[in-house]
């Protein structure tokens, strides 16, 4: 066809068609990403006899055209394996930990972060260059090379008097190290904003006769709330998902989190499949809310300096 | 920064030309030179590495150098043994564990980063258009990123039963398979299926990073470039690429290292097995260091020292990225 043969009908159907295309191919992707979640879901409220089943049955209930249209069962939606699960591990205090060591690291790395950000965007003082890049090396350090000494120094502390909150078990014990690994990403994101912020900000405040610990304070702070957002909860989501030192670090059952509550489901024998799905599902949760909520501020974190830099 | 108002409040607090007795007023009144206020806020940053990233990584490097124990005993010394741990991982008298886990790390961590590029690319460039609800769309598919490792390697062990998995049942109803088959049970196929898994789990993430990186180029070259009459290749090749490189710097380091340091999603998914087939470097450290206490040495130094490795090997790949893709003059 040559473009003279071409009528307003045909551009139509190819705008009509690659927005079909476009719109097809994000939607494709979107089921990819979101599959597993809908297949958790199934899989932990089946009843124990239909989850070894092959062919699969994926949906409880079909569509049956003979006579007439009509609904059927295909298997009894149930919640027992969420009982079981609950029943057989703690499963809230799972959560309840990695809520409480994940919110720990992330206020220990915001304020951290946001003075070492600060003083490495908008101060001048020699060696700051070196500090910069003496930060942002430790992020290029694996986790490994430090699990076995800190390790090490936890049982140590754990005979002194202050292993009761820094030894194996106890939620500072894991705060700290995390804190420690993931205050370079908070100090590039803090950094990257302050930058940003215009010199007049502190001129003003230093013209009214406050110092600078006065303008950091009541002018650099308050109006850092975004990116204290931002990194808060890069922090946070690394924290939630940390697996080898929460594994190393918390031996007693009560005080896991829940990724290795759930990595730490069944034994060497069976996997019971329902009930892992079910912890799993249930741990899903808040992380899609967090997902839906902060999905904005995680893009702005995980993007921060890019293409500025 | 250069404002004077800064520089009249300097001057009048200089250290060095005031008494003690008027500096320790100012330090009273909480009026800080930018120095005095630098030092202040950056000392217990700067502990806090030092103890917990600087001092543990110089322990290991020196535990490595040692006999260990998993647990000392009274009495028991460590003895200085020189670099007879190394000597055990690198030139094994029996089984080659360390270089078997050198070989899936690489693997892993070099095709998976490549293809979540290429995907991540064309995933960036789909996310430039803006339509309704894209926030939604665009949470769904960050989701897997956000999804913790190791309960990402449960959901896809379920999803990969070697019996009753739901991927061998969509294969099968597609007829791409004649009846279940077994991911995880076969060496080759089980490293393909985890480099698969990961490269599912984090191209969104690769495709955010770049997108923000190709929103930060100017639409004038693309425009200018039009109207010079270049193609849309030579537009990518000339324009996009080069000024991306800052981008993809941040990029590739982001996505190497985590992915050299792979240890949830094989412990989760197949436990380094079968055999060895998916044991990477940092599952066969962990291993060495809590499960094996060998006979001579305790497993801590053996740990220590494959820590050590594990180290040198991330440091070495970061310098080679950013000695070929960072360039200052850029910008």
């Amino acid at each position: 066809m040559s473009v003279r043969d071409l009528t307003l009908e045909d551009v139509a159907f190819w705008e009509v068609g690659k927005r079909l295309g476009y719109f097809g191919s994000i939607l494709a992707i979107v089921l990819i990403s979101m599959f597993p979640v809908f297949w958790i879901l199934i899989s932990s409220l089946k009843p124990s006899g239909e989850l070894f089943v092959f062919p699969i049955e994926y949906l409880p209930y079909t569509v049956s055209f003979e006579n007439g249209i009509s609904i059927v069962q295909q298997y009894p939606l149930t919640l027992e394996n969420y009982e079981t699960a609950l029943a057989q591990r703690p499963v809230g205090q799972y959560l309840l930990n990695s809520l409480i060591v994940a919110s720990g690291t992330a206020v220990l790395d915001v304020a951290l972060g946001a003075l070492a950000g600060y003083s490495l965007s908008r101060l001048n003082f020699r060696y700051k260059l070196p500090v910069l890049l003496l930060i942002l090396f430790t992020a290029l350090l694996p986790f490994i090379s430090r699990l076995i000494p800190l390790y090490k120094l936890a049982i140590d502390l754990g005979g002194t008097p202050v292993g009761g909150f820094l030894g194996l078990n106890t939620y500072l014990g894991l705060i700290l190290p995390y804190a420690a690994f993931q205050l370079p990403f908070a100090v590039w994101i803090f950094q990257a904003y302050f930058k940003e912020l215009p010199d007049s900000l502190e001129e003003a405040g230093l013209m009214d006769g406050l110092s600078r610990i006065g303008v950091l304070f009541r002018i650099i702070l308050p109006v850092s709330m975004p990116a204290m957002a931002t990194a808060a909860i890069i922090v946070f989501i690394y924290a939630w998902n940390e697996f080898l030192f929460a594994l190393t670090f918390m031996t007693e059952d009560s005080k896991r989190t829940i990724t290795v509550g759930i990595a730490l489901f069944g034994n060497q024998f069976s996997t019971p499949w329902g009930t892992i799905t079910a912890a799993v599902f249930l741990s899903l949760i808040p992380l899609l809310l967090f997902m839906f909520f902060f999905q904005q501020k995680i893009v702005e974190g995980m993007t921060s300096g890019v293409g500025k830099a | 920064m250069a404002d004077s108002i800064a520089n009249v409040q300097d001057t009048i607090a200089r250290p060095g030309e005031e008494g003690i007795r008027a500096r320790l007023r100012r330090y009273r009144e909480l009026r800080l030179t930018e120095e005095e206020l630098a030092t202040v806020l950056l000392t217990p940053v700067l502990l806090f590495l030092l103890g917990l990233s600087f001092y543990p990584i110089l322990d290991t490097v020196w535990a490595s150098l040692h006999t260990g124990y998993v647990i000392e005993l009274p009495g028991q010394q460590r003895a200085f043994v020189g670099l007879e741990n190394y000597r055990q991982i690198l030139l094994p008298i029996g089984e080659t564990r360390f270089w078997n886990a050198f070989g899936v790390s690489m693997f892993y961590t070099f095709v998976s980063v490549p293809a979540e590029l290429v995907f991540g690319l064309g995933l960036a460039l789909l996310l430039q258009k803006e339509f309704t609800y894209k926030y939604v769309a665009q949470a769904a598919i960050l989701f897997p990123w956000a999804l913790p490792t190791v309960i990402n390697a449960k959901v896809w062990a379920w999803m990969l039963h070697p019996d009753y998995g739901v991927i061998s049942d969509i294969l099968v109803r597609l007829g791409l398979l004649a009846e279940p088959y077994a991911f995880l049970s076969k060496p080759d196929i089980a490293l393909y299926t985890m480099t698969g898994i990961t490269i599912w789990k984090t191209t969104s993430f690769m495709a955010l990073i770049l997108l923000a990186g190709l929103s930060s180029i100017p639409d004038q070259l693309y425009e200018a470039a039009r109207i010079d009459g270049a193609s849309r290749w030579r537009q990518f090749r000339d324009i996009t690429l080069p000024l991306l490189k800052p981008t993809l710097l941040v990029a590739l380091i982001f996505r190497t290292l985590p992915a050299f340091q792979a240890f949830g999603l094989p412990f989760g998914l197949t436990g380094g097995g079968p055999g060895e087939a998916t044991a990477t470097l940092v599952l066969y450290a962990q291993q060495a260091a809590y499960n094996n206490p060998g006979p001579t040495n305790g497993g801590f130094a053996t740990g220590s020292a494959a820590a050590t490795l594990i180290t040198l090997i991330a440091l070495v790949i970061a310098l080679v990225y950013v000695t070929t893709l960072y360039e200052p003059e850029v910008r």
